[in-house]
Order: structure tokens, then C-alpha cells, then sequence
């Protein structure tokens, strides 16, 4: 039979996408788990609304920056475009009215743009720039706020529930996602980002423009973003923050990394970050639920994520990295 | 009348490039190629070869000259895109492949813009003409692989493919002949890959003509029909070995440039060598590199191990540094056995240092000479009681060796990035001068260096010998042998041919 | 001699050790401008005690930094630190101390593990190790505020708190740990190999360094600096919570590369170190003086670590940035 245009069997199918991603195995053996041990607490309705949230917030964070680790650089401006994009929502609405949450997708655009022109021509390298920038934006958020998070209301029927017990925004989230897969894998632009990340000197000499396209993956990061905004702005309580929160940078990109796609680039992308972040969110949802202390669940979490690392990372050894 | 059999599919006249109005690559060189041949381009290191070769497919462009297409001017390509609608295209030495793409999608790479649909790809589409195409050239592999899943040879032979392909795509005319340049093409396969390589090149000689880059002398021989050989930028010599009867050495002599009496062997000094020995390689093996390489290292004798480029050579000295591990046999240091995957920085513990002419390797460019000599001394200049370094015993200490290599810099302390060629190298030897170690494995260390900063190293290698220094020494420079060793082994394919004295070797240059 | 002095290429050349020395006099001539006050003898002491603690963290930043790695870690650990010394002050008495360095060259010791051994990128590698490092830190103190009371807590302040000449004690620890991290640095071979480490790896281990070894121990010294940091501060600050540290991680990064020392690896050091210290913390209270509010400050800490990170990055080394 064809599956996703091949033509091959179903069993030997499923096999070799366990092989590829055994990241399914460890989702599967958590849900499991956690099914066993606190069946009463885990297998509610309620959970499954929550564990799907979880999975929206990370997954909308998280798509944009992929497709930056794809080309090996790394995108941490998505939080801060957030509470900027918060702000100057506040700020807009009583001039523009709904028309104001235009201003995520542009700003993300236009940070986006901005990022892969700077590094793309100083040559600065990208985590360090979008850290910088990422500080800047809360500074600049903070200052214009007024140092207080300031809601809008006017939004709250994006989330509003449709389907019961199904939050809204993971349906907002499916076409998102979906586009986000299909540049990569069935476009030009996809795969000419996964030969810079796999090569980057390779694809120059292969006639492919790479400056072009670096920048072009940058300014995508910061659109999907911008756009998953428009949706997890409200997911996310209607109100950006003020202050500069590690973990709110820190779990997407343990989803990303999670998920499979190395942060060398060249391999991997969204449909590896979904996963990564499913698996993430049952994971946090059920450890929470076991121990109901969040400190003890970041620790579990990192420990996870060191060692989704260095299982990982074995493939690359001899390669020096800082 | 020209016949179609000697008409030239492709002809530079007088191309001339100069980088940063210094460095002279190429002056008035011209080369043709005809249909269907293999025309070799050959040279040693910046003789100007990858300059040329660049230019063909629109990288640079030439400061002089003049380009003719089937006996018509053409201008020259302006981009590698350009260059395949012409006809021409490369596959290049390294970093051409993208490991993570599947073959189709690296088949087709650049190209996708005939098989985009409301920009989406046809994948079908394009699986299907990989399909062809692979099978067309012979070409055993899956379209659905991904490029690092396949060994080097067949790497290598997609590569080939793909420049094929991209001159048809570019040009939209299947009948056109592709020219298609081979850069070194063999560097990164083994013995079986490299038979394999060619005859398969060979298969493919009637769809396309092909100009073959390379400094390994008896491939050229047995695989071009025309060789040309570029020296210090310019054309030497112009053979067609279907008509002349050339030999390996006329051509190494067209290459080099040397006079044969060079090579004789002159006895500068006495050789001491001792009896103790220091270094025993015992049927030493490595899958794809060297097989069964057995030899004793005495103390104050210097070993040359001699060969054409992927015999082996550098594989084994870079072994005996610990920057390669083996899979058989023993390597016993002063006696004692040596772990198979050691780290590096063991062996200079064990008495053994590495000296590679790829400068920057082992050099710290911004630091200071000073700091680059003490680096491997740092005993040397520590105070005693205190282990604190002594900056004014370090600063003597480069100023001893700056004296005695007679190394052009401002200063000791002048960072080596600034430094010439020729200087960062004595910096190098010079550290491993003061080191004093018991045995040097030296790896091509004079290349790109001039004549007078040559010499002084020799000098400085010759004194360390007589000193009771052992040596490994692996060059593409047959004076360097003649000049250091006494021994030299002969290799090729990975085993040991021969063992010949300075003599005898100098015998078989020069004849 | 001054034309030559100021040549383009010169300056080019030397703009990392001149830069910040211009910075760091501009600065103090700014604010003495704006604000009489500045270097009035409140105002130097102001000055003094917010740079100790820094200086000393800073340091072992530092070292991290010149092998090329970074260390998220340090705050955490700093913050762990000062709450262990003074939860078990009372039970222990000064013993707590060296327990506490202990634990801290522990912390460092999985560090350096993690990126050593396991070629984790140390930004990951750290990153989890400072969540474990709080969650530790939640387990022990939860919510609670600490203020130390008692005989024994007397004793420990003093040992930052007594008045020489007019400054506390404090800063004279930093001054000593100060001199002696330079001096390691620059005189010793285990600083010599640091520089070999950061500035070449490969040429490293032909040179006979242990490059893991040696990674693994820098990390260890720059967790031991941390716990001496955060003894130091608790004994300074005489209380404390898990709130410790909070709006540190920008400014200490941002001092360890406003000094001169590149994120590259290879150059700069501690000696630098104080002068980015300077920089840092002196505007810090200078801004404060001016009432500026604390995310203004933030941005400006963030455009500074950008901007000394491009200009110190050594662009010849690395051909592909990404």
C-alpha cells in the first residue's frame, strides 16, 4: 500500500519509524507509567485538556525557532517578542482595536528579518545575539509597561471553548503546525534549509545562496512565532509578562531538542519538535501530578533533557563542542 | 577543415589571475579539452590548479583571457549556474556532499525550480529522473538514502551524477556533451573505492568529457588521454599520452621542476645511528589506509616513509602521533605497548612529538612566539621553589631558538599570526627543538615555505639527528629524503613496496 | 609618536583592552558630572559592596569563558551556596564553609563532566545542571526568608562585614581572591593551559594538554569561586532567600565580557575581569542614583554584553558562524 508515497508495507513502516524516533517509545512508556501509577489523577478529561495546553504553549514557542536550528543556529528572541508584542498590544488597542493583534505577526516578522540581516552580515553568532535581543525586548517591554503586566481583554473569545473538554487553541494550533511541516518538507525552501544545516559550505558551492536563505529562516522563525502569538497570547492568560522568566525560554527549546532535531541542524524539524513536545507535556503533566512540587518536576525535567543530550549527542562524537 | 575528432569542445587561451595584486595564481595559461576525453590537469600545491578550475565554473573570474566553446568566443561564466548552461560543471575535492539530504534531493539540488507545482514539490517527479539518471550512469544505489548512508565511492559517484545532470538541466538539451571537472576526486577514497571510481568514469566517458585535477601520478598516467602541468601559476608541459611515450618520472620532473642531479645522493655527514631502538611498528593495520607496516626505529636515524598521495603515508605517521587509532598489530614505544585509541597528548608524554606543515594546526596564532615555544617546555621556565612561570627564563628561552633558526620577526613577543609561512614553521620546529624529544614525527614540514627558511630547517632537522633525535618523515618533496633519511620506505595501496638506502632512492629519482 | 599612537590599524588592534578602559573612565566621569555624590565617600562604598560579590563570581566566569564553554549555572549555585551557610550555620558552626566549597566544586565537577566527557554543549549542560541546582536549593529553603541570627551567624558575618580602613572586609576578600585568580591565570601553567585550551583544542592536545581533564577542572575552580561568592554573600548580606541573585546572570555575564575577554576563548582573563566588574556594577549604582528603574538598566547590560561580545569575538578563527 502507499504510505506518504511510498510504496511499502504497514509493519515494516511502523518499525522504521520507531527507529528514526525513538522518542515515540519513551512518550508511549510515559503515558504508560503514569497510567499505572496514579490511574485516579492522570486519566481525566481534566488532564488531557491540561496536557494539551501544555503541548500548544510549547508547540507554538517552539515551531518558529526550529526552523533555525535546522540552519544550526539557535533563536531565543521568541519570548521576548511576546512581552513586547504584549505590550504594545495594550498600547495599540485603544487606537486600532482588534486589528492590534496584527502587531504579533508583524513584529515577529520584522524581528525575525532583523536578526538574520545582522547576523548574516556581522557575522555575529545567533545565540548571543538573540539572547541580547531577547533582554533587550523585556527591558524595552518592562519600560513601556510601566513595569506592571497590563491585560487585554478583548481577546478572549480565541480560546473560548468549542469542543468540550478540547482546548481551543490546540485546534487554532493544527493548521500552524501543519503549515510549518509542509515548508519544510515539501518545499524548496525546506530542503535547501536542511542543506545549509547539514553543510553549509556545501550548498554554497552548490549554487544555492546562502546568505538569502539564512535570512530567510530567520525572518520565518520570528513569522511563525509572530503567529502562534496571535493564538497563545490569549492561551497564555490575555497579559504578557514584565519580567524576564528562564523557564519560559527554557521548556520550547527542550522540546525542540527533545523532539530530535540536533542542534547542529541539517535534520529533524517541526514534525520532531511536535513530538518533543507532546512527550514533554505528559511528562510534566504526570510528574507534577505525582509530585506536586514544581521544583522537583524542573529537576526531573532537566535531568530528562540531559540526557536526551548526551544519548543524542553519542553520533557526534570527536566533534568539539563548547 | 578541422575533423570533429580534433575539434577542442573547450579551450581557455592565456588566463591570467592575480589575488590582491600579490599572489600571481595563474599567468597566461591555456588548456583544451576535446570530446570524449579525459584530460588531466596536474601540479603540485597553488601551482594553480583549483585557481583554474574556478574560474571554469564562474567562481572568479580571470584577470586576462579568453574562452572558446566548439571553436566559438564565449564569455566567461559569471556563477557555477552559467557555467552548467555552458556545459561545465565540478565536483570538488571536499565538502561537496550534504550528508543529511536523501540522493534525489541532493541530485537535484538548485534545479528544484523545474519541479515546483504552486510551490510545492513534485517528489514523485523528481524520484523518478534520480532513478534514471543513477541507472543511466550505473550508479548502484536507492534514490531514498540519505547521502551519509552511502560509502565514499558511491558519494562520490552521485557527485558525478549531479554535476552530469546539472549541465542537462541548465542547458535543456540532453545531447549536449557535459565537461565535467574532477577535483582531486580520489583523495577521500580508499584503495577498492578508487578501482571502483574509475571504471566507472570510464563507463561514462562516451556521455562526457572530463578534466581531471590531481597530483597522484599514476592514476593521471593510466587514466587521461592529454595531461597538462601547471608549475608556479604557468603552463610547463602539454603531453597526450596516446601519442607520446611518457613516463612517470618525465612528468614528476614537469611537476616539480627539479634537475634530476638533485637527486642524487650526497653524503652531507656522517650518519650515527645507533642500535637501541625506539620505536617498533609491528604489522601495524588499518582497514582502507595501510596494511601489515612493520618497522624499527633506531636512536638518531631518520625514516622516510615515501609514496604517492593516499598510499598510506600520511595515515601512518599521523598514527604513530595518536591522531589516528589502529586496528591491528602493535606500536611499541621505548618498550612499551601502545593502547590502540590513546589521546593525543599521552604520546608526548611517551618522548613522541608531531610537527604537521599544516600550520595553524598546533600553533596558537595569537599568541606570542613566546608563549608558543614554552607551551610544550612549560618545565623550563618554572621557578623553583614556587612552580610560578618565569616570564624573563621564557623570554630567553624564544630568543635562543629565534637566534638559532634564524626567524625573521619583529620581536619575541610579536603575536604568530603575523608572522610569514616560513616563520610560523621554524616557530614550530623550534619548539620542538627546545622540547628535545626523543622521537619527531615530521608531516610535510616544509611545505608552502621558501627556499631560505627550507634550508634552515633542514639544517636544524640534521643537528637534532646528530643529537639523537629520532625521525618520521612523510613529504611530497623527494630532496627532503634524500637530504634526512636513512631509510626510506617505498609504499603504495597501503603496503610497504620496498625499503631503499638515500642511494639507491636517489638512483631511482633521477633515472 | 601620538600620531602613531591613534592609528587606525592600532586602535583596531587594541580596542579590547583600550575599550573598556575608556569605558570605565567615561563612566565615572559621567556620573560624577550628573551626580557630585558619586565619589563622595558613601558613594565609594556604595560602589565597593556591589562590586565584591560580582568580582568574585566574576572570576570564575572567567575562567569558563577562556575555555570557550559558558557557565549558566553560576548564579544558581551562588544562591545554593549562601542558603546552605545559612540554614546550617547554627548546627555546624564555620565548618559550613568548607562543606559548602565542597559542594560547590561538585557542582562544577558535573559541569565539566556533562561538556567534557559527554560533549553536551555547555549551555545545556549548565543550564540543567542550575535547575538541579534549584531544585535542591526549593527542597531545603522553599519560600523562606533567612535572616541570620545567633552567635555563631555573628561570627560568619564578621568575616565580611568588619570595617578595615574604612571598607568592609568583603572587598578586601575580593581584592586577594582577585589577585590570585589573575595570578593563576598569567603565571602558572594550569593558567597557561586554560588560554591553550580555549584558544586552539586541537593544538591543545598536540601540545600534551589533557583537554578533558583540563575542562573538567576549570569547571571545578569556577565552582569553587561561585561558593566562596556565595559564602561571602550571605555572610555579607546576613540573609537571604531563594529570590538570591535574581537580576544577576545579565549583569555578571555582561561584566566578564565588557572586560575583554572573548567568548571565542583564548583571550582576555581575570585581570580583565575587574575592569568589566567596574564597569558594570558602577553603572549600575549610578543608574540607581539617577532613579532609572531596574529593566532600563537590564537593556542597558544587554546592549553591552552584545556589543563587547561582537567586538571581542576573534572572527579569523571561525569561517562558518551560524
Amino acid at each position: 500500500m502507499k504510505i506518504l508515497g511510498r510504496n511499502k508495507l504497514i509493519t515494516p513502516v511502523i518499525i522504521q519509524t520507531l527507529k528514526t524516533h525513538p522518542l515515540i517509545i519513551a512518550l508511549i512508556a510515559f503515558v504508560v507509567m503514569f497510567s499505572v501509577l496514579i490511574p485516579a489523577r492522570f486519566l481525566t478529561p481534566l488532564n488531557f485538556s491540561s496536557i494539551l495546553r501544555l503541548f500548544v504553549t510549547y508547540t507554538l514557542f517552539a515551531l518558529g525557532p526550529t526552523i533555525v536550528v535546522v540552519i544550526g543556529s539557535l533563536d531565543l528572541s521568541y519570548v521576548g517578542i511576546w512581552m513586547l508584542g504584549g505590550v504594545l498590544l495594550w498600547l495599540l488597542m485603544p487606537i486600532l482595536g482588534m486589528l492590534s493583534i496584527l502587531v504579533y505577526p508583524l513584529l515577529g516578522l520584522a524581528t525575525g528579518l532583523l536578526i538574520g540581516v545582522i547576523q548574516v552580515k556581522a557575522k555575529i553568532p545567533s545565540f548571543i545575539l538573540t539572547l541580547s535581543l531577547l533582554v533587550t525586548f523585556a527591558g524595552l517591554a518592562a519600560w513601556l509597561a510601566g513595569g506592571v503586566p497590563r491585560p487585554v481583554r478583548e481577546y478572549e473569545f480565541i480560546t473560548a471553548p468549542l469542543i468540550p473538554r478540547l482546548p481551543t487553541a490546540f485546534l487554532w494550533s493544527i493548521p500552524i503546525i501543519i503549515a510549518a511541516v509542509f515548508m519544510m518538507k515539501r518545499t524548496r525552501i525546506g530542503t535547501y534549509l536542511y542543506a545549509i544545516g547539514s553543510n553549509e559550505e556545501g550548498a554554497g558551492l552548490a549554487g544555492i545562496n546562502v546568505d538569502k536563505y539564512k535570512i530567510l529562516a530567520f525572518t520565518l522563525s520570528g513569522l511563525f512565532t509572530g503567529i502562534g502569538l496571535i493564538v497563545l497570547f490569549q492561551h497564555l492568560g490575555g497579559s504578557a509578562p514584565v519580567e524576564l522568566k528562564l523557564g519560559n525560554l527554557v521548556w520550547p527549546l527542550a522540546a525542540i531538542v527533545l523532539g530530535g532535531t540536533p542542534l547542529v541542524g541539517g535534520s529533524g524539524g517541526p514534525q520532531r519538535t511536535i513530538l518533543g513536545a507532546l512527550t514533554l507535556a505528559v511528562a510534566t503533566q504526570g510528574l507534577y501530578l505525582m509530585i506536586l512540587l514544581p521544583e522537583v518536576v524542573a529537576l526531573l525535567l532537566g535531568l530528562l533533557l540531559v540526557a536526551a543530550i548526551v544519548i543524542g549527542t553519542r553520533g557526534l562524537k570527536g566533534v568539539t563542542i563548547t | 577543415m578541422v575533423t570533429p575528432m580534433d575539434a577542442s569542445l573547450l579551450e581557455v587561451k592565456g588566463v591570467s589571475k592575480t589575488f590582491d595584486g600579490v599572489v600571481r595564481a595563474l599567468d597566461d595559461v591555456s588548456i583544451a579539452v576535446r570530446q570524449n576525453e579525459i584530460v588531466g590537469v596536474v601540479g603540485e600545491n597553488g601551482a594553480g590548479k583549483s585557481t583554474l578550475m574556478k574560474i571554469l565554473v564562474g567562481v572568479y573570474s580571470p584577470d586576462k583571457g579568453e574562452l572558446y566553446y566548439r571553436g566559438g568566443k564565449v564569455p566567461f561564466p559569471k556563477n557555477p549556474k552559467e557555467a552548467a548552461e555552458r556545459g561545465i560543471s565540478i565536483v570538488y575535492q571536499e565538502k561537496g556532499v550534504i550528508p543529511s539530504l536523501e540522493v534525489y534531493q541532493f541530485l537535484l539540488l538548485g534545479h528544484e525550480d523545474k519541479y515546483v507545482k504552486f510551490s510545492r514539490l513534485q517528489i514523485d517527479k523528481m524520484k523518478k529522473h534520480a532513478r534514471e539518471i543513477l541507472e543511466e550512469l550505473h550508479v548502484k544505489c536507492d534514490v531514498e538514502n540519505f547521502m551519509y548512508e552511502l560509502p565514499l565511492s558511491t558519494q562520490k559517484m552521485v557527485e558525478i551524477a549531479r554535476a552530469i545532470l546539472s549541465v542537462r538541466l541548465e542547458h535543456g538539451d540532453e545531447d549536449i556533451t557535459s565537461i565535467i571537472i574532477l577535483d582531486e576526486p580520489t583523495a577521500p577514497l580508499t584503495i577498492e573505492g578508487r578501482r571502483e571510481l574509475f571504471s566507472d568514469i570510464l563507463d561514462m566517458k562516451k556521455n562526457a568529457s572530463f578534466i581531471f585535477v590531481s597530483h597522484i601520478i599514476p592514476e593521471v598516467m593510466e587514466f587521461t588521454d592529454r595531461v597538462h602541468v601547471l608549475r608556479d601559476g604557468k603552463l610547463v608541459a602539454n603531453y597526450d599520452l596516446s601519442k607520446e611515450k611518457i613516463t612517470e618520472e618525465d612528468l614528476f620532473r614537469a611537476i616539480v621542476g627539479r634537475e634530476s642531479s638533485e637527486y642524487i645522493y650526497k653524503p652531507e655527514d656522517k650518519r650515527v645511528v645507533s642500535e637501541e631502538v625506539v620505536l617498533t611498528v609491528k604489522n601495524l593495520t588499518k582497514n582502507g589506509c595501510y596494511y601489515d607496516i612493520s618497522f624499527d626505529l633506531h636512536k638518531g636515524e631518520c625514516i622516510g616513509i615515501f609514496g604517492p598521495a593516499g598510499s598510506g603515508k600520511s595515515e601512518i605517521i599521523k598514527t604513530i602521533a595518536g591522531l589516528i587509532s589502529f586496528e591491528g598489530g602493535n606500536l611499541i614505544i621505548r618498550g612499551q605497548k601502545v593502547k590502540a585509541d590513546e589521546l593525543p597528548h599521552f604520546r608526548l608524554g611517551r618522548g613522541i612529538g608531531y610537527f604537521s606543515g599544516e600550520i595553524g594546526k598546533e600553533l596558537f596564532l595569537n599568541w606570542p612566539i613566546t608563549k608558543n615555544i614554552s607551551i610544550v617546555n612549560m618545565e623550563k621556565i618554572l621557578r623553583k621553589p614556587i612552580p610560578v612561570i618565569s616570564f624573563n627564563t621564557e623570554r630567553k628561552m624564544a630568543e635562543r631558538i629565534v637566534k638559532r633558526l634564524r626567524i625573521r620577526a619583529p620581536s619575541v613577543n610579536t603575536d604568530c599570526y603575523s608572522l610569514s609561512g616560513g616563520s610560523k614553521q621554524k616557530v614550530s620546529v623550534g619548539k620542538w627543538l627546545e622540547r628535545n624529544p626523543d622521537i619527531l614525527l615530521l608531516e610535510d614540514p616544509t611545505i608552502g615555505i621558501d627556499v631560505g627558511a627550507r634550508e634552515d630547517i633542514y639544517e636544524t632537522a640534521l643537528e637534532m639527528k646528530k643529537s639523537g633525535i629520532s625521525m618520521v618523515l612523510v613529504s611530497d618533496d623527494p630532496k627532503e629524503y634524500s637530504m634526512l633519511c636513512d631509510k626510506i620506505m617505498f609504499i603504495k595501496d597501503g603496503r610497504i613496496q620496498k625499503v631503499l638506502s638515500p642511494e639507491e632512492f636517489g638512483e631511482v629519482m633521477a633515472a | 609618536m601620538t600620531r602613531l599612537l591613534l592609528s587606525r590599524e592600532w586602535l583596531r588592534r587594541n580596542i579590547t583592552t583600550v575599550g573598556p578602559m575608556v569605558a570605565a573612565i567615561a563612566i565615572i566621569a559621567g556620573f560624577q558630572a550628573i551626580n557630585p555624590r558619586f565619589l563622595s565617600y558613601h558613594g565609594i562604598v556604595a560602589l565597593v559592596n556591589n562590586m565584591s560579590i560580582y568580582l568574585i563570581a566574576a572570576c570564575g566566569l572567567t575562567f569558563v569563558i577562556m575555555t570557550g564553554s559558558f557557565d549558566f549555572s553560576v548564579v544558581s549555585m551562588l544562591r545554593l551556596a549562601a542558603l546552605l551557610c545559612a540554614l546550617y550555620i547554627d548546627k555546624l558552626g564555620l565548618l559550613v564553609i568548607p562543606l559548602v566549597l565542597l559542594i560547590s566544586v561538585g557542582f562544577g565537577f558535573i559541569n565539566g563532566l556533562f561538556v567534557a566527557k559527554f560533549n553536551v554543549p555547555s549551555f545545556m549542560a549548565t543550564l540543567g545542571v542550575s535547575f538541579a541546582v534549584d531544585g535542591v536549593g526549593l527542597y531545603l529553603v522553599g519560600r523562606r526568608l533567612f535572616i541570620m541570627g545567633g552567635e555563631r551567624a555573628e561570627t560568619f558575618m564578621a568575616l565580611a562585614t568588619t570595617r578595615i580602613a574604612g571598607l568592609p572586609s568583603v572587598f578586601y576578600w575580593a581584592m586577594g581572591i582577585w589577585i590570585i585568580s589573575t595570578f593563576i591565570a598569567l603565571y602558572t601553567p594550569f593558567g597557561r593551559r586554560t588560554y591553550a585550551l580555549g584558544g586552539n583544542p586541537i593544538g591543545a592536545g598536540l601540545s600534551g594538554i589533557n583537554v578533558e581533564r583540563h575542562r573538567i577542572y576549570v569547571f571545578m575552580l569556577s565552582g569553587f569561586l561561585t561558593g566562596l561568592a556565595g559564602v561571602l554573600f550571605m555572610a555579607w548580606q546576613g540573609g537571604g532567600s531563594m529570590e538570591i541573585g535574581k537580576n544577576m546572570p545579565v549583569p555578571l555575564f555582561a561584566s566578564v565580557v565588557a572586560g575583554g575577554t572573548a567568548l571565542t576563548g583564548g583571550v582576555g582573563g581575570p585581570h580583565r575581569t575587574l575592569l568589566g566588574v567596574m564597569i558594570i556594577t558602577w553603572s549600575e549604582v549610578g543608574m540607581m542614583m539617577l532613579a532609572l528603574p531596574s529593566y532600563v538598566i537590564m537593556v542597558f547590560f544587554g546592549l553591552i554584553a552584545i556589543g563587547m561580545s561582537i567586538a571581542t569575538i576573534d572572527r579569523r578563527r571561525i569561517k562558518i558562524i551560524k
